[in-house]
């Protein structure tokens, strides 16, 4: 195979020896530029070659090129057994809701940072944003205004009621480890990086009940007001963890076991197709 | 019957939006008229069990949605439906907005999904686009990618609330070749302010006015309707119902008394949509 590319052509006994991988690598990789060059080789070279297995070459060519990578929390969170077509629903929500996930973080870390620069002589900040941050994030991925899939989502089998309790633990799995990381960083008692989680459990089923009369937005701000009063009221006249005792932590317990029972009873007796909380 | 509505009401802040709705679809294209505020995206919606109807017997695929919870996902997993206003997020792929869908429709095996997400997007021609951002196509591809969402799985009924919306010619045309293929084997009930789209496309249509159905027929019997009530003349006729000047200079009315010296015409499927409307009803956007 010499002088111009273009001036001769391979024969179909080759053709098929290149198809089949009978030819050695030298003659292969010489066929292999001559058919850059040459249209009529080219063209005669694809009749030979099995169809199947270039539609399958192809299928998989696709497969890489446009299959969308997912991030690499979701990479991580399938490695600890996460399913598949779960991850593509919470990558998708990953993406929508990382101005949440930047915002979360930055006022856990700025409640944190006022409480610790106080010697933990104000616990408040950081005990009125910590539960705070997965309400307001479930809220943010609740509603019409932020759900840019709201309107399909109502109406497939997977259902809105199960999307947003995917999406409320991927809120919470993505915000609880970095409000507890703070809160063990924080000088004080240790038992409160963990006792907040008690009103941020409650929180989110008393929004939950709520949101089916007035809305996700209104019920996650009454619900944020209601726990901003009770943190501010015992600023005042109460000791700073009175707010997360063991005896307020029952209420919320009773209020959470209320607010489960609200959303039970309203998703059996609504006639209203496609919501449930 | 894939939809079957027996009385059908719905109102928004007591505003009703329809009223006593009767219809039964089977397979085939079926297209939906009606002026804005007619009702027809209320329809829609209640077939594709986005929203209840407030009074009526609703049901679909043979199945009672608001039975149980069981009976509405049976429904939903042989539905597809492309709502009037579809948020595309930006920062998606072209495939992974059309794969989220599939997964909320429960295509859940990777491979199946990624073959039946290359199928739908080959079947509205955005075969080359997978890879292409949501928020860099153009209006009718986004458009079309909201449709290759509603066709995930061979739905057996297929709602779509103007698919035709911001597709040029050459796409409707396209759009028309695919609904009518799947059309064989699903019912389709479309709304669409384009009359050639239901003339070429649907072998029923149906007109809502004011909540009600005005029409329900094939568009043969509709264009009926209007024989012997369109007329070209060469000056306007203000007692016409309906009467608009055209492209080649004479005026073409539709109904009233028939002009001195006009020339009868043949009437067309908007003729006769305008006709049954009345006077208060403006020509359809070409």
């Amino acid at each position: 195979m010499t002088g111009n590319a273009t001036a001769w052509h391979a024969d179909p006994a080759l053709l098929s020896a290149y198809v089949d991988g009978r030819l050695d690598a030298v003659l292969g990789a010489s066929l292999e530029r001559h058919l850059d060059r040459c249209a009529e080789c080219r063209s005669a070279v694809g009749p030979l070659a099995d169809r199947s297995l270039l539609e399958q070459a192809w299928s998989t060519v696709r497969e890489r090129a446009e299959s969308p990578a997912p991030p690499w929390a979701i990479r991580q969170a399938r490695r600890l057994g996460l399913s598949e077509p779960t991850g593509v629903l919470l990558a998708a929500a990953a993406s929508l809701r990382m101005a949440w996930l930047v915002g979360s973080v930055v006022a856990l870390g700025f409640a944190a940072l006022a409480t610790a620069v106080s010697d933990s002589t104000a616990l408040w900040p950081f005990l009125l944003v910590a539960p705070l941050v997965p309400v307001v994030g479930v809220a943010a991925s609740y509603g019409p205004a932020d759900d840019p899939f709201e309107a399909l989502a109502v109406t497939t089998p997977y259902g809105r009621t199960r999307l947003v309790l995917t999406r409320t633990i991927a809120v919470l799995v993505t915000s609880l480890p970095v409000a507890l990381a703070l809160g063990l960083a924080l000088p004080g008692p240790t038992w409160v990086a963990a006792a907040w989680l008690g009103p941020a459990l409650a929180m989110l089923p008393v929004m939950g009940a709520i949101a089916g009369f007035a809305g996700p937005r209104l019920a996650s701000a009454v619900v944020a007001l209601v726990w901003t009063g009770t943190v501010m009221a015992s600023v005042r006249a109460l000791p700073e963890t009175w707010p997360v005792e063991a005896r307020q932590q029952a209420v919320y317990l009773l209020l959470a076991v209320v607010a489960v029972a609200v959303i039970l009873v309203r998703s059996r007796r609504t006639r209203r197709i496609g919501v449930v909380l | 019957m894939s939809v079957e509505l027996n009385g059908v009401g719905k109102s928004y802040g007591g505003t009703p939006a329809l009223r006593s709705v009767d219809l039964s679809l089977g397979t085939g294209v079926t297209g939906l008229l009606g002026p804005n505020g007619a009702g027809k995206t209320t329809l829609l919606r209640i077939a594709a069990t986005s929203i209840a109807a407030d009074g009526g017997d609703v049901r679909l695929l043979g199945r009672d949605p608001h039975e149980s919870h069981a009976e509405l996902t049976e429904i939903r997993r042989e539905l597809g439906y492309l709502p009037q206003e579809l948020g595309y997020p930006s920062d998606m792929t072209t495939f992974g907005f059309v794969e989220y869908v599939a997964v909320l429709k429960e295509w859940d095996e990777r491979r199946a999904r990624h073959r039946e997400v290359r199928r739908v997007l080959d079947l509205v021609g955005l075969g080359d686009l997978a890879g292409k951002r949501v928020s860099r196509l153009s209006g009718g591809q986004r458009r079309r990618a909201g449709l290759a969402q509603a066709l995930i799985g061979s739905p057996r009924l297929l709602v779509l609330d103007e698919p035709t919306t911001g597709l040029d010619p050459t796409q409707r045309a396209q759009l028309r070749r695919t609904l009518s293929v799947v059309g064989h084997e699903s019912s389709v009930l479309l709304s669409t302010h384009q009359t050639e789209d239901v003339a070429a496309l649907c072998e029923r249509v149906v007109v809502l006015a004011d909540g009600q159905v005005r029409f329900d027929g094939t568009v043969v019997d509709l264009v009926a309707t209007a024989v012997g009530q369109v007329w070209l003349t060469d000056s306007a006729v203000p007692q016409a119902a309906v009467t608009w000047r055209t492209g080649t200079g004479r005026h073409r009315v539709v109904g009233g008394p028939r002009p001195p010296g006009a020339e009868a015409a043949e009437p067309t499927l908007e003729d006769a949509y305008l006709l049954m409307l009345g006077p208060d009803a403006a020509p359809l956007p070409a």
